[in-house]
């Protein structure tokens, strides 16, 4: 009987693990329901178990649901992770109470579709009143390349070794993208003979034409910037084709108009 | 939800179901999830859940060949075969490391008795600074249990807000002020304790840093502290200044080169970091001694 139920734990906490593997992209807004509902399921599910037995199998599916909740809070999924130290302290040092060491660091997982690998370094010194911790070196790799506005916020991110800007700023502009593509994907699902995505769904520009005019165009322009701060903006620009004979048009009813989002 | 029976039997199925609810959006074609069973059926459920563990299985085989047919150029998708082979493995080791390596994201946790205990991580220009933890009780309404947040932050204010409809906002959002303090505070403190020759008497602060208020020289030789500077930092999620007043205050007010440099320190003091402004002084006062001597 027992090891029938060991057994039966032992799947289950298998599915539980192919299926966090199995997860596709959600749409965004979801993550913010998700994390709730992981947050209960968290509590319904073990109030009972958690004072109860240290079985390997149920403290994995503590472990489990404990990093299913952080990586839907968080937006990132921390695939693996590992660390070195060395230590540093010199002999002087050591006459004066200060302990210096070097922490190497390896981190790889996903946002979403975007994978990363990072490297970075920690040097702790520890003297008779405090401790310092100071990110001393940064390497981030990030696949898909094709974000172009992630490359200049990557080289930033790396010089000012901000690693929590890092991933905050990654999640919110990995949502935005995820926000854009889908918008897209509406309107071109709903008004499919108006609406061209000609660099696909996933680019920043969406056009629209009527097809019984189809001199005219509007290019909806989506951008989504990181600025310095690290903070996400999203940013519309509205270009409007018009052919020559219909110029005299617009000025004529003085529609003209530019947008700013 | 009550388990009358076997409770640790009851919850992990109970987990097993909320998932598998959770997941349906890319889980469709699974067959349903077991349902709690009589113990005499323990055979049964054995079966059924083999054959979902095979199903998922060879998903997840599929997606990684969809995976590397897609990406040609890429590198063999090395992180998603780990993923597997180390999840189904279940190492416990690799979990527990990764669960610590959260904090590095500005938010982790762990669970409680009573929900969840969320830790909020604060750095500032690669320093990694103090930690701040809320305790959350899952219950409707969701409510902190307690918490390390500085009383000077407006925890009620943001929880009002969004602690209820959306957690992830509320922890993001109190994780932005916190941050900002953190990195208020850890100027101050570097201020006073490296740049100590070049302001008269100790800085003026208040508990939440976002007001600063001293008297400075910019020349470590001179006797004098010619400037007096008040900086306010209105938007609690920055860590520079919204307000910057330089006054100048020496003996000779009229000359326009104090002027000019009362001016230049604003514009420093709105766009860098305190110790970055001084710094600056103290290199500034470097060549001025350099060209003396020369």
């Amino acid at each position: 009987m027992d090891a029938r139920r060991a057994e039966i734990r032992a799947l289950e906490a298998e599915i539980a693990a192919l299926r966090r593997a199995c997860e596709e992209p959600r749409a965004p807004g979801e993550d913010t329901s998700r994390a709730r509902k992981s947050l209960q399921e968290i509590h319904q599910s073990d109030s009972g178990e958690w004072a109860a037995s240290k079985d390997l199998r149920g403290h994995l599916g503590h472990l489990e649901s404990e990093l299913l909740f952080l990586s839907t809070l968080t937006g990132i999924n921390i695939i693996n992770y590992s660390m070195k130290t060395e230590d540093l302290t010199s002999t002087e040092n050591t006459e004066k109470s200060i302990k210096k060491v070097l922490q190497r660091h390896r981190l790889s997982g996903n946002c979403h579709m975007i994978t990363f690998q990072l490297e970075f370094q920690i040097l702790e010194v520890q003297n008779k009143e405090s401790l310092s911790s100071v990110i001393t070196d940064l390497n981030i790799i990030m696949e898909p390349t094709e974000y172009s506005e992630l490359s200049e916020f990557v080289s930033r991110a790396e010089d000012r070794r901000d690693l929590l800007m890092f991933f905050r700023s990654l999640h919110f502009f990995v949502e935005w993208c995820e926000y854009r593509k889908c918008t897209f994907e509406h309107f071109k699902e709903k008004y499919s003979e108006a609406v061209r995505l000609p660099e696909g769904a996933a680019s920043s520009c969406m056009v629209v034409q009527s097809p019984r005019q189809p001199g005219f165009e509007l290019v909806i322009i989506w951008r989504i910037q990181i600025d310095e701060e690290g903070k996400v903006l999203p940013k519309l620009d509205l270009l409007t084709k018009v052919p020559q004979q219909g110029r005299c048009l617009v000025h004529s009813h003085d529609h003209h108009r530019p947008v700013r989002c | 939800m009550e388990w009358a029976n076997d409770k640790s039997k009851g919850g992990v199925l109970a987990h097993l179901e909320r998932l598998e609810t959770q997941m349906s959006r890319s889980c469709k074609n699974l067959e349903d999830p077991p349902r709690e069973t009589a113990e005499s059926d323990l055979g049964t459920k054995i079966h059924k859940l083999r054959c979902l563990r095979d199903k998922l299985r060879a998903e997840v085989k599929q997606r990684q060949a969809r995976i590397k047919a897609s990406t040609a150029n890429a590198e063999p998708d090395q992180t998603l075969e780990i993923s597997e082979q180390e999840a189904v493995g279940g190492k416990e080791e690799n979990m527990k490391a990764i669960l610590q390596a959260y904090r590095f994201t500005g938010l982790s946790g762990k669970r409680t008795s009573r929900g969840v205990c969320v830790c909020i991580s604060t750095a500032f220009e690669g320093n990694l600074l103090d930690s701040y933890f809320v305790d959350l009780v899952i219950q409707k309404p969701l409510r902190i249990h307690h918490h390390s947040v500085p009383v000077f932050i407006p925890l009620e204010e943001i929880s009002a807000k969004y602690l209820q409809t959306n957690i992830q906002h509320f922890l993001f959002c109190l994780c932005e002020y916190l941050n900002a303090y953190a990195g208020r505070k850890y100027q101050a403190d570097q201020l006073q304790r490296d740049f100590a020759a070049f302001l008269a008497g100790p800085l003026q602060r208040n508990s939440l840093c976002n007001l600063l208020s001293f008297t400075y020289k910019v020349e470590p030789q001179g006797r004098s502290f010619p400037f007096c500077a008040r900086l306010l930092y209105k938007d609690l999620t920055t860590t520079l200044p919204t307000d910057v007043t330089i006054t100048y205050q020496g003996t000779d007010a009229s000359s326009t080169s104090w002027e000019e440099q009362r001016a230049s320190h604003e514009n420093l003091f709105f766009t860098k970091p305190l110790y970055q402004v001084f710094t600056s002084f103290a290199r500034n006062g470097e060549r001025l001694d350099m060209s003396l001597v020369s």
